[in-house]
């Protein structure tokens, strides 16, 4: 049987252990928050510490760069989210902003104005779609000799930074590339299949479709004509059958003479 | 569209554009060149709009490269200019008469003796810069108040370093024309034995 007493005065005494539980638990929660706050705080002034000391190689060295911002992702602090909105009086730009006097977040906003100028260049060619490595190569032949190296990584992590501008820049992925899309247009899945297909060669074509992906003619015609008219397949017609090329092929051709 | 040469992604048989670089001594040709849409007309208006924008920037500095003031489309169509013949892939003569027919819009050509010509002037530089590249070149080596022939001008080992040295004789008569207008130069003397005297 129950071993609870069963009078009155088990009522009293259940009201006891809880509001001692209640009790407890604050007491709990207290000293773990201020041992975290203490936490937060040493890790703060340690990862600023580490951050002025390497703000150089942080600006200079891509590798460096994209370590340091995989940390920060790793242990949950997003480096380039703004925190104006619930800062406190001081709180004026981003994370990086406040630590390295802006160095950093200057160099994203500066080469987020790169991409944007880069995709407006380019959007009549490619209908606004355009392969993050294409766009780092178009930035770097623009870039005096010997300066910064820029990563893919960095490209996108620019990228990231015109979201709060409710710009329709964002990213994607279709087979083994990414994208920077610069115009709000949403691909089907069939237009990606083209897309990813037209990575390989180069170039697609309707029988080439037909074969590999099993389509009949009528799709793969129909998924190639809106690429086409949405600017993102180039049509070569002095061949057997009509070609079909991609856009950003025309940066990788190059890319393999230049290192010829 | 039908074919019956068999198709498939991986058929390894297909070459890809060149990818060596040309050699230093010629023209180095924009990536664009290598891409072979580069040589049919695009159906759609804007890729179109852009691939006529990229023919005028090669056609302008090919001439600039080439030194080329007059270009005829039925030599040029002939020429690798409008001919890749690694890739097998050329401008019709239509489309290439289109490009300067865009060109002439931009400013940038002329045809040569009425609208149906098809020779065409290509402005890398247009006369009145010509002009003020020839007026500049007379202030530097101080030759003001000096009578020159319009051979020495073009000809003559003193402007071999300069821009204007091998200049079609017609163009010279329309840059320095300009100079006339501004009271900066005086031509005088009969066709083949031109001077001019600048201010």
């Amino acid at each position: 049987m129950s071993r609870k007493g069963v009078g009155l005065a088990a009522f009293d005494r259940s009201r006891l252990t809880s509001a001692q539980y209640a009790t407890h638990g604050n007491n709990l929660r207290t000293s773990h928050s201020t041992s975290l706050a203490t936490q937060l705080s040493v890790f703060r002034s340690l990862l600023q510490q580490f951050a002025q000391t390497h703000a150089k190689d942080i600006r200079s060295n891509p590798t460096f760069r994209a370590e340091f911002a995989r940390m920060c992702s790793a242990i949950g602090v997003d480096p380039l989210a703004s925190s104006s909105g619930a800062g406190g009086k001081d709180g004026g730009g981003s994370f990086w902003a406040q630590l390295l006097g802006g160095s950093v977040n200057d160099f994203y906003f500066e080469l987020a104005v790169r991409v944007v100028e880069v995709c407006g260049a380019t959007r009549e060619e490619n209908g606004g779609l355009i392969g993050v490595k294409e766009v780092r190569d178009r930035i770097m032949s623009t870039r005096p000799e010997g300066s910064a190296e820029i990563t893919d990584d960095d490209i996108l992590r620019a990228v990231e930074t015109l979201k709060p501008l409710g710009s329709s820049y964002s990213t994607l992925k279709v087979g083994h590339k990414t994208y920077i899309r610069s115009v709000p247009k949403e691909l089907n899945t069939d237009q990606s299949a083209v897309l990813e297909a037209a990575q390989v060669l180069g170039y697609v074509s309707v029988s080439m479709l037909m074969v590999n992906l099993r389509w009949p003619r009528a799709r793969a015609a129909t998924a190639i004509d809106d690429l086409v008219s949405e600017s993102m397949l180039w049509v070569d017609k002095q061949c057997d059958e009509y070609e079909y090329w991609s856009p950003g092929f025309m940066l990788e051709v190059q890319d393999e003479g230049s290192l010829g | 569209m039908t074919s019956n040469h068999d198709p498939s992604i991986l058929s390894p048989d297909r070459t890809l554009p060149p990818s060596n670089p040309p050699s230093q001594k010629t023209f180095p040709f924009p990536r664009d060149y290598h891409f072979p849409p580069y040589f049919t007309r695009q159906p759609t208006l804007t890729t179109r709009h852009a691939q006529l924008q990229k023919w005028s920037s090669l056609i302008l500095s090919y001439c600039r490269y080439h030194k080329i003031w007059k270009l005829s489309l039925a030599d040029a169509i002939e020429s690798d200019l409008f001919w890749n013949k690694k890739l097998g892939k050329r401008l019709s003569r239509e489309d290439a008469r289109e490009v300067l027919e865009f060109m002439r819009k931009e400013g940038r050509s002329e045809a040569v003796g009425g609208k149906d010509g098809s020779v065409f002037w290509v402005w890398w530089r247009d006369p009145e810069e010509w002009a003020g590249l020839i007026a500049d070149w007379v202030d530097d080596t101080a030759q003001k108040n000096t009578v020159l022939t319009l051979y020495e001008l073009t000809e003559s080992e003193a402007t071999l370093s300069q821009d204007f040295h091998g200049m079609d004789p017609d163009l010279l008569q329309k840059a320095l024309s300009i100079l006339v207008k501004r009271g900066k130069a005086q031509v005088f003397g009969q066709e083949d034995q031109q001077g001019v005297k600048f201010f």
